[in-house]
């Protein structure tokens, strides 16, 4: 569904990828590892339209997809669930989901897609009428996932999506990742936690300095002990 | 002192102050989504009602025909200004963005006040439309201010409707609120930069008809309007429509009560001092906004 | 171009002026005259708007004031160079009693504020009796035109010495480091409201005798000539015209505007203002940057000089002593002695609370990781400890004395150095005076700018940045950054120094090389060192002991093997899994 290919993002002058090269099938879900600053946030920006690249091409469902901006790219399909979540803090949370269904093609679908994020967060149902802003953290991030899903999409794109999550809240958000990918969303996931992530994905990139420097299925890696040496913990 | 006095000019202020409220309406829309300092915001009021008198005394029109005229020519006139002069600057370094948008609008500033008091004389004007006098007690309410107070709140309680429930409206407040956040539900953030600011355009053209109905304008009090609007957007908190209403309201009340029973020339300088009081003791205004 | 020969060619150009005069020509003189008062009010602005990054809009009313001032006090009889005293004090308190509340505002709303006060003082001027209302103040009519003239040579003069003594001092630099990032100019000892209350000061001195001048000459003042917005405006738009922040920025700007605005008034007879506001809306579209920073003039062979950044002004002075390492304190006393200790210090924003009742003790000498997934406090707890946030509560004892109320440059004075997670230099300096900084406020015995700036070199070549010296600090990628902020916050000479994620990205070969500095440090020179890090390959090879934070507590605290083996720090920062290796 998404190839990326010898990808080049520039930050102002900064060079934040390099070359990198990636590849994701339709339903799967991929695995995007690596420290902070390796350029993970940057690769799912690029995919949206945010971060126009430099070289290389991201091609989407067969077109490429480079250049378009990031509204053009949420009507093909794509779906970002963003670093730090960006919420509008002084909406309320059924205002919050309706921005996500902005675009034109989601419009028609607003009612029917509020029911399925509270069918999959009975809490955001709860608080539909509250300010964004009082949320608590696992809450938000609940909030932007739906967000993100109002449109439809058929490739979801997380970044650190359990970032600030209370660890009584990451089991429940994990299980509606599953349940939505189950329902045949593709999920490209960026992830600071080796094990949670390789727990969810079947198949992970390494990144590290903008480049991919270690890819494959996710057992290959976890027997791998140069990737565990090197993520997992001790010499 | 006589209550019916009191009454009058508490009346007088909150008309003045609702005007203001509502130059203050468009520069709080145009500021919370572009952060841009636009000087020449009140200029437009202006020049406006320059227009708009001018427009009656040659044509005797219906003065919502005006407006309905003024509307569109300012929206198109604020859509253009930004499309084309600010948003190039938006891709440059904070500091030159700053300083280009502080150019722009103060050249812009002065080339509509002075074309303005060019083509149709620098003395200040109205539209002298008169009605009848209503008479409740001592007080003595001309219909016009009557129908322009209702006008100025059926028009708040309608923008804010607006702003709250339509699809525009709500691009506007979550671009306000998280400009990123607004990209990836698909808005487009430059078009709703612009379409912003025709927006806050086309509320001045609407208030710079219904000011000069009441009170006189000219091509230069575009400045001290811009000065107000800006006192009122901190009072009220950037974004905050009811806010910006009751501090619009506060301050128009001050001065004519300023006016009243100090020294008529004062008035202005209440709204800059409450400026200067307020920032001192609420860096960072009332808003939760907090500015770039 | 060597020192000498600028000062050869300004008195040159003095000179020149000064012979204007014999020309007869009253109105040669007064053009010039004017221009003179235009580069001294548009220079002093840029100090303030250039050099510091405050857009000061009521800049003018310091001009009106210092004038209202003269003539007043000549009207009342007080001898003529009182008269110009009585103008710059009276304008000089003015600005600090107004300083106090308005460097409170930060970008936007201290233009807004700035913006208000100009109105202010029309309306001032207009209504209060003393100032003679609109009628405004009118001298005896004297013709002075040429003791004005060659007062305004001499105070130009002032102005062009001022403004290269801020370029290359101390002070200037302080500005400099204001204009990039207060919260790391702080942390480099800069103490800023001085710094910015002192420069406005400067400022209005000088506006207020070039209004002083203006005054004398013309015999007459009234509000709107001397506070009205269109006239408020143009020395601004001269300084920006040219270039803010640039040496020569002003004087481009000023000669081209001033002939630009002679131009108008001679060959149209209307819409003059709306012409000038058509050049400044240009100017604003397309050049914001000043001509002097355009790529035509900078390209330029002959005049490409004029838009020369300031860091070509100021040269390190050569030879001073290459010491092996760094030119820092050895230190080895207090080892074992507590350096820093947290006790229940709880830190929350709103209703988030971000540190929750921590108390950990660290001692000196040691190396301590600090673990736990982004959003456990890591940050917030480095915040509170240099005192960029204060805590809500709780106690934080750094070398025997309690931080509570201590500004974020007392922290550093005492001796904590810390760099940022997201590096924070002072984007438009080189490498070389990011280092130079702190060691010009920080250091035990404050450097000059020349000595600073060779003592960097050495701090730089620490971190491996000996290659971009004369690097601009944004033009260095993520790592090279790290590395500046590294070096900068050594050069801060602490005694305990708090490092924030700084080896991320790095090879195994370059993380060794960075545990080995850290290593040093903490041998060679005592530092005690706190260190924020993800990687646990590299804590491994140097920590004593390690500290892992999450939800805003501390779950485990103790040696790295312990704690690795620790069932909470298992299940909540490395996963499920048992780590493979060891």
């Amino acid at each position: 569904m998404l190839t990326i290919e010898n990808l080049a993002v520039d930050h102002g002058k900064l060079r934040a990828i390099w070359d990198l090269s990636l590849n994701v099938d339709t339903g799967a879900r991929v695995g995007l590892l690596g420290a902070n600053g390796a350029g993970k946030s940057t690769t799912l920006g690029a995919i949206l339209g945010i971060y126009p690249p430099s070289e290389g091409d991201i091609r989407y469902d067969g077109h490429s997809i480079v250049g378009n901006s990031p509204p053009l790219n949420v009507e093909s399909g794509i779906a970002l669930v963003p670093e730090g979540r960006r919420l509008f803090g002084e909406m309320t949370v059924r205002e919050n989901l309706e921005m996500g269904a902005y675009t034109k093609s989601a419009r028609a679908g607003v009612a029917d897609n509020i029911d399925h994020a509270f069918a999959l967060f009975p809490i955001l149902k709860q608080k539909h009428n509250d300010m964004a802003g009082t949320l608590s953290g696992g809450q938000q991030q609940m909030l932007a996932i739906c967000r993100a899903l109002m449109s439809s999409p058929d490739l979801l794109l997380l970044d650190e999506p359990f970032l600030g999550v209370a660890p009584i809240l990451v089991d429940e958000v994990m299980e509606a990742l599953r349940r939505i990918s189950d329902e045949g969303v593709t999920m490209l996931l960026v992830e600071q936690n080796i094990h949670r992530a390789l727990d969810f994905v079947e198949h992970a990139y390494v990144i590290e300095n903008g480049r991919s420097v270690l890819d494959g299925a996710k057992d290959t890696l976890l027997n791998d002990p140069g990737f565990s040496n090197k993520f997992l913990g001790l010499e | 002192m006589d209550a019916s006095i009191i009454i009058q000019i508490a009346l007088g202020g909150i008309l003045l102050g609702g005007l203001y409220a509502m130059v203050a309406f468009g520069l709080s829309l145009i500021y919370g989504v572009a952060r841009i300092l636009n000087f020449a915001h009140g200029t437009l009021l202006a020049v406006g009602g320059v227009a708009a008198s001018a427009i009656f005394t040659a044509t005797a029109w219906n003065p919502l025909l005006i407006m309905a005229l003024l509307v569109p020519v300012l929206g198109l006139f604020g859509y253009v200004f930004y499309d084309k002069l600010l948003q190039p600057l938006t891709k440059r370094s904070h500091f030159e963005y700053t300083v280009g948008s502080v150019l722009v609008t103060v050249g812009a500033l002065l080339i509509l006040s002075d074309v303005a008091a060019w083509i149709a004389g620098p003395a200040p004007r109205n539209i002298p439309l008169r009605f009848e006098a209503m008479e409740f007690g001592d007080v003595i309410v001309s219909t016009t201010q009557a129908w322009i107070l209702g006008g100025i709140i059926v028009f708040t309680i309608v923008l804010h409707f607006y702003i709250k429930k339509s699809w525009f409206g709500r691009a506007m407040r979550a671009v306000t609120q998280d400009h990123t956040g607004a990209t990836i539900c698909g808005v487009q953030a430059d078009r709703v930069h612009a379409l912003t600011f025709a927006f806050g355009s086309g509320i001045v053209a609407i208030a710079a008809v219904l000011y000069t109905m009441l009170f006189p304008v000219d091509p230069y009090m575009g400045f001290s309007l811009t000065v107000k609007a800006f006192t009122i957007i901190i009072l009220g908190g950037i974004g905050n429509l009811v806010g910006a209403l009751i501090a619009g309201i506060f301050l128009g009340l001050a001065e004519g009560f300023t006016s009243f029973f100090w020294a008529t020339q004062w008035a202005p300088a209440i709204s800059i001092v409450l400026l200067l009081v307020i920032l001192v003791i609420f860096p960072q205004g009332f808003g939760w906004r907090k500015s770039k | 171009m060597s020192n000498y020969r600028y000062w050869l060619g300004g008195a040159f150009v003095l000179a020149a002026l000064a012979l204007i005069p014999t020309s007869g020509s009253a109105y040669t003189t007064t053009l010039l005259f004017t221009m003179l008062i235009s580069y001294t009010l548009a220079q002093s602005w840029d100090w303030v708007g250039g050099e510091a990054g405050y857009i000061n809009l009521a800049h003018f009313a310091f001009y009106g004031i210092g004038a209202y001032a003269f003539c007043l006090s000549l009207l009342n009889g007080i001898p003529i160079a009182l008269c110009f005293v009585i103008a710059v004090v009276v304008t000089s308190i003015v600005a600090l009693v107004v300083s106090f509340p308005l460097f409170r505002l930060r970008g936007d709303y201290f233009a807004f504020a700035t913006l208000a006060i100009l109105p202010l003082t029309e309306l001032l001027a207009f209504n209060f009796d003393f100032t003679g209302g609109a009628d405004g103040v009118v001298l005896p009519p004297k013709y002075v035109l040429f003791e004005a003239y060659y007062l305004a040579i001499g105070l130009v003069g002032l102005t062009a010495i001022a403004t290269v003594w801020l370029i290359r001092t101390r002070f200037g630099y302080a500005l400099k480091a204001i204009r990039n990032d207060e919260e790391a100019a702080e942390i480099c000892g800069i103490r800023i409201f001085p710094a910015k209350s002192r420069v406005l000061i400067m400022s209005a001195g000088f506006a207020s005798l070039a209004g002083a001048l203006q005054g004398w000459q013309l015999s007459y003042i009234d509000p709107t000539t001397v506070f009205g917005l269109d006239v408020a405006l143009i020395p601004i738009a001269m300084a920006l015209l040219g270039g803010s922040g640039l040496l020569w920025g002003a004087v481009v700007g000023v000669i081209i505007l001033s002939l630009f605005n002679q131009l108008l008034i001679v060959s149209l007879p209307i819409l003059q203002t709306a012409i000038f506001g058509l050049l400044l809306l240009l100017i604003g579209r397309y050049m914001p940057g000043g001509l002097l920073r355009s790529g035509i003039i900078r390209n330029n062979r002959w005049i490409g000089f004029l838009g020369r950044e300031h860091d070509r002004f100021v040269k390190a002075t050569a030879g001073v002593t290459m010491t092996d390492g760094l030119p820092l304190p050895k230190q080895s006393d207090m080892k074992g002695q507590p350096v820093l200790e947290c006790r229940n210090l709880t830190m929350a924003f709103g209703g988030n609370v971000a540190v929750d009742n921590i108390s950990l003790t660290i001692n000196a000498g040691e190396i301590v990781g600090l673990v736990g997934t982004n959003g456990s406090g890591k940050t917030t707890l480095f915040n509170c400890i240099s005192k960029v946030f204060e805590q809500k509560s709780g106690d934080i004892i750094f070398l025997g004395q309690n931080l509570a109320g201590a500004r974020r440059d007392d922290a550093s004075k005492l001796g904590i150095g810390r760099t940022f997670q997201i590096p924070q230099p002072f984007s438009d300096l080189t490498v070389a005076e990011n280092i130079a900084m702190p060691l010009m406020y920080r250091g035990a015995v404050s450097a000059s700018l020349p000595d600073a700036l060779g003592l960097a070199t050495q701090f730089a070549e620490y971190v491996g940045l000996t290659d971009h010296l004369s690097a601009r600090a944004d033009s260095l990628n993520l790592q090279q950054k790290k590395a500046l902020e590294l070096a900068r916050a050594l050069a801060c000479r602490p005694r305990l120094l708090l490092v924030d994620e700084v080896a991320s990205g790095l090879t195994p070969m370059e993380v060794r090389n960075f545990v080995n500095h850290i290593r040093e440090l903490r041998d060679n020179y005592g530092i005690t060192i706190i260190w924020v890090e993800h990687i646990f390959s590299a804590l491994a090879q140097v920590v004593d002991r390690v500290i892992v934070m999450e939800q805003g507590s501390i779950i485990a605290d103790g040696p790295l093997d312990d704690v690795v083996r620790d069932e909470r720090v298992l299940r909540t920062y490395l996963g499920s899994a048992a780590p493979e290796a060891v």
